[in-house]
């Protein structure tokens, strides 16, 4: 964004600092009167969803959910990338490893996490074990692929600079392709987040729509069944809320991480 | 490549489980039969058509708009703040609502993936707007151009190769959750597909399946890599690393 | 009368070109040197063909020419960064198999690590290189000190390079290479990136740092790479003139303006007569760089 463009946004919030509510409220004011008028007792209108909230936070469904959701989804993201950074920076750093390994995550990337999900459940039934294994399937390749543009990417005069200074080539890769690739791998690991929340949802919810009911958990089996059994629309709104709030606050939450990890980059 | 088939093989041959991991010789049997009858391609058809239909609408809404809020700081206030809102909250998530409001059928995938693939194409598209160097159109104004060719000739040329890059990750968006919507809530389609023989322990047509939505997968992302390469010929491809 | 005022302006002569590129015992030297890089199957471009030039123990020596005429692929070949396709090229009589400390290098974009401070930048070939072998944390620390002060830098020991000026990162990227204490500074286009201004100032604090008013003893050798003329004979104590396409040496010219040299030596008409000479050697071939 340019100076000119800058300014000019600046002054055009100045001026209207609200109009960013405008477009939701509208939304709102008139999903809740279409419903009133037309709808029926199961419709959902955001006064029962509010409602509703205050039901699923106080009983403690909601959070529960949430924390078994989030379990599995930090044990899945951190098998992925305990396997997918050492392997990136190696695949960068080594031709030949990037020559072996590279066909093999390219054939297996057009393979969303979520279609591998029936084998999953095949060898590891339908718990929580089937689950991480979703959740780091689907995170592997996007932190895998970053982290290798990342290493691949590190500025070439910067390595001439260590080779000048007589570093060997372990020394470089520790003391220079690592940190130079640090803002690559933050991104890789942003997305594979976002990546590894979908699909935790995804996974619980085919979970639940073919175990059926039960307590094996998470909000996406929660959605499911308010969906199948309890026919509670305004619940499943809660849940799709919940969804998208946690999933904002994990991507602040690693961005935060980065920059604590990266003092050096400006802000 | 060749040694993750031996080493399949070896591993097969050791747990001797048809059903719980197949030969590779056995999945390609599957894959064959389910070829030669055609259902394999049925199934394909009917998915691959619902991803273009789904990233037809999404195009068709997320291009002008993304364009619009580019251009018009007013507006993008208004949008962009509801877009933030609603993106985090996964196609996924809407499944049990679309479920209860579309049923089990054809328009439920449609919807999911319409509205997968809608994110990224906006925020591409307005990204790109953005991008515009300055420069250029500033350039254009010295010559007298007018507004609305500066949009036509400057503008959007100058935001195709952003465009095509959100393209892509649009379709493939569109096609993860193609297999999720499919497998959840409708009567065809590859997802459904392997959920089905899923279901009756029939792992090497399971396997064979799965393998089909890579290839398509994989195949999806060339074209549109093929198109940007033919319509955006002066983008230096960034290899991103975005998946 | 008016030839009276006139002051006379020095001539140029053959006393002014080196009798031979040859020295006795030359600290650095490269025989007929010669590179090419294979673009494609069929096509090659020979940058550099039968370069042949001497490097005196502690001289400060500019190469300057044209665009595009193989500057730099000289400079990474006496780096070790790049092997001649045919010819020798030595340090001390011993051959040249790779990049070192011996010779530090300043890249012309700085090559500073945007991880590190000032501090981690100077002190990094000491702490993971070679160069700083045998010395504890402590004279590692006053090392680094004591070229960070030499520098002019006391004081922002703990700033990141983005947010340092370009003068500033250049006197970093010089505290870090001669913080490894190398013999040789090979210097490439250092202040092409700095605006005129803080190019007039970084020109003679670079005299200061390498100890122009020092004894010749203790001086380091150092190679630079310039295509500003003016910058070359204001630095020099011989300027290598190179053609292009392939690059090899055109002139060597012995550049006899005393030590140290400040704002009045340009003011010198030797300078002006110099520079002048120097440029009609180049000019030709720069023009034939804008219409090619």
């Amino acid at each position: 964004m340019s100076a000119a463009t800058a300014t000019h946004s600046t002054v055009a919030a100045r001026a209207w600092p609200w109009r960013g509510v405008l477009l939701p409220l509208v939304i709102l004011a008139v999903w809740q009167a279409w419903g009133v008028v037309g709808g029926n007792v199961r419709t959902p209108l955001p006064t029962r969803v509010v409602g509703a909230a205050g039901d699923l936070i106080a009983s403690g469904d909601l959070p529960w959910g949430i924390a078994q959701s989030l379990g599995r989804v930090f044990l899945g993201f951190a098998v992925a990338a305990l396997i997918a950074i050492p392997l990136g920076l190696a695949m960068g750093a080594f031709r030949s490893v990037e020559r072996n390994v590279d066909p093999l995550i390219e054939s297996f990337r057009p393979i969303a996490a979520i279609a591998i999900l029936p084998l999953a459940i095949l060898w590891l039934g339908t718990g929580t074990a089937a689950a991480v294994m979703i959740v780091a399937y689907a995170a592997f390749f996007p932190i895998v692929v970053n982290t290798v543009a990342g290493a691949k990417r590190v500025e070439p005069t910067l390595l001439r600079a260590a080779a000048t200074m007589g570093l060997s080539r372990f020394a470089t890769l520790r003391t220079v392709v690592i940190p130079a690739a640090l803002p690559a791998i933050g991104i890789g690991l942003r997305i594979g987040m976002g990546v590894a929340w979908t699909a935790i949802v995804a996974a619980e919810l085919a979970v639940g729509a073919k175990a059926g009911g039960g307590n094996t958990g998470g909000i996406g089996q929660m959605m499911f069944v308010f969906y199948a059994y309890s026919i509670e629309l305004n619940r499943i709104v809660v849940c799709m809320i919940a969804v998208g709030l946690v999933a904002l606050v994990l991507d602040r939450a690693i961005r935060l991480g980065m920059r604590l990890l990266m003092p050096w980059a400006p802000r | 490549m060749a040694v993750f088939f031996v080493v399949w093989a070896l591993i097969a041959r050791w747990t001797a489980n048809p059903v719980l991991l197949p030969s590779p010789l056995a999945v390609g049997e599957a894959f064959a039969a389910l070829a030669g009858d055609l259902e394999l391609f049925r199934h394909a058809g009917i998915s691959f058509g619902r991803m273009l239909i789904s990233v037809g609408i999404a195009v068709a809404i997320a291009i002008p708009l993304g364009l619009a809020m580019g251009l018009s700081r007013t507006l993008d206030g208004i949008v962009d703040p509801t877009i933030e809102v609603l993106r985090p909250i996964s196609g996924i998530a809407w499944i049990p609502l679309a479920l209860f409001i579309f049923g089990i059928g054809n328009a439920l995938p449609v919807f999911i993936m319409t509205y997968t693939a809608f994110f990224p194409i906006l925020l591409g598209t307005v990204a790109g707007v953005h991008g515009v160097d300055r420069k250029l159109i500033d350039a254009a104004r010295t010559m007298g151009v007018p507004y609305r060719a500066i949009v036509m000739r400057v503008v959007a040329p100058a935001a195709l190769p952003s465009l095509l890059v959100a393209l892509r990750l649009g379709v493939a968006s569109s096609w993860t959750a193609v297999v999720a919507a499919e497998l959840i809530g409708a009567p065809s389609g590859l997802g459904y597909a392997v959920e089905w023989y899923r279901e009756l322990l029939a792992t090497p047509q399971v396997m064979a399946f799965i393998a089909m939505i890579g290839i398509l997968g994989y195949l999806t992302d060339r074209a549109v890599r093929a198109l940007a390469t033919r319509f955006t010929p002066w983008a230096v491809e960034t290899r991103q690393g975005h998946s | 009368m008016g030839a009276a005022m006139m002051k006379t302006v020095p001539r140029i002569d053959a006393l002014h070109h080196s009798a031979s590129a040859r020295i006795a015992a030359p600290k650095l030297r490269l025989e007929g040197v010669c590179k090419r890089f294979d673009v494609s199957a069929a096509q090659a471009t020979v940058a550099v063909a039968d370069f042949t030039l001497d490097i005196a123990r502690g001289e400060f020596l500019v190469i300057v020419g044209p665009s595009g005429c193989g500057k730099t692929t000289v400079l990474n070949v006496l780096a070790g960064l790049e092997a001649p396709t045919g010819g020798a090229v030595t340090i001390d009589g011993r051959a040249i198999r790779g990049p070192g400390p011996d010779r530090g290098v300043m890249f012309q974009d700085y090559a500073l690590f945007p991880w590190h401070t000032v501090w981690g930048n100077v002190e990094f070939g000491l702490r993971h290189g070679p160069a700083g072998s045998g010395l504890d944390a402590d004279a590692r620390r006053k090392r680094v000190a004591s070229y960070v002060d030499l520098v002019g830098l006391s004081g922002s020991e703990a700033k990141y390079p983005h947010q340092l000026s370009g003068g500033m990162r250049q006197r970093v990227a010089l505290a870090r290479l001669m913080a490894n204490e190398p013999d040789v500074l090979l210097m490439d286009e250092p202040l092409a990136a700095l605006d005129a201004q803080t190019r007039i100032i970084l020109q003679e604090e670079l005299l200061r740092i390498w100890g122009q008013d020092r004894p010749a003893a203790e001086r380091r050798t150092v190679v630079f790479i310039t295509h500003a003329i003016d910058e070359a004979v204001f630095l020099a104590d011989r300027v290598a003139v190179m053609t292009s396409h392939p690059g090899r040496i055109k002139a060597v010219i012995d550049v006899d303006l005393p030590r140290p040299r400040n704002d009045a030596t340009r003011a010198l008409p030797q300078f002006q007569a110099l520079t002048q000479h120097i440029w009609s050697l180049i000019r030709d071939e720069a023009y034939r760089a804008t219409v090619t």
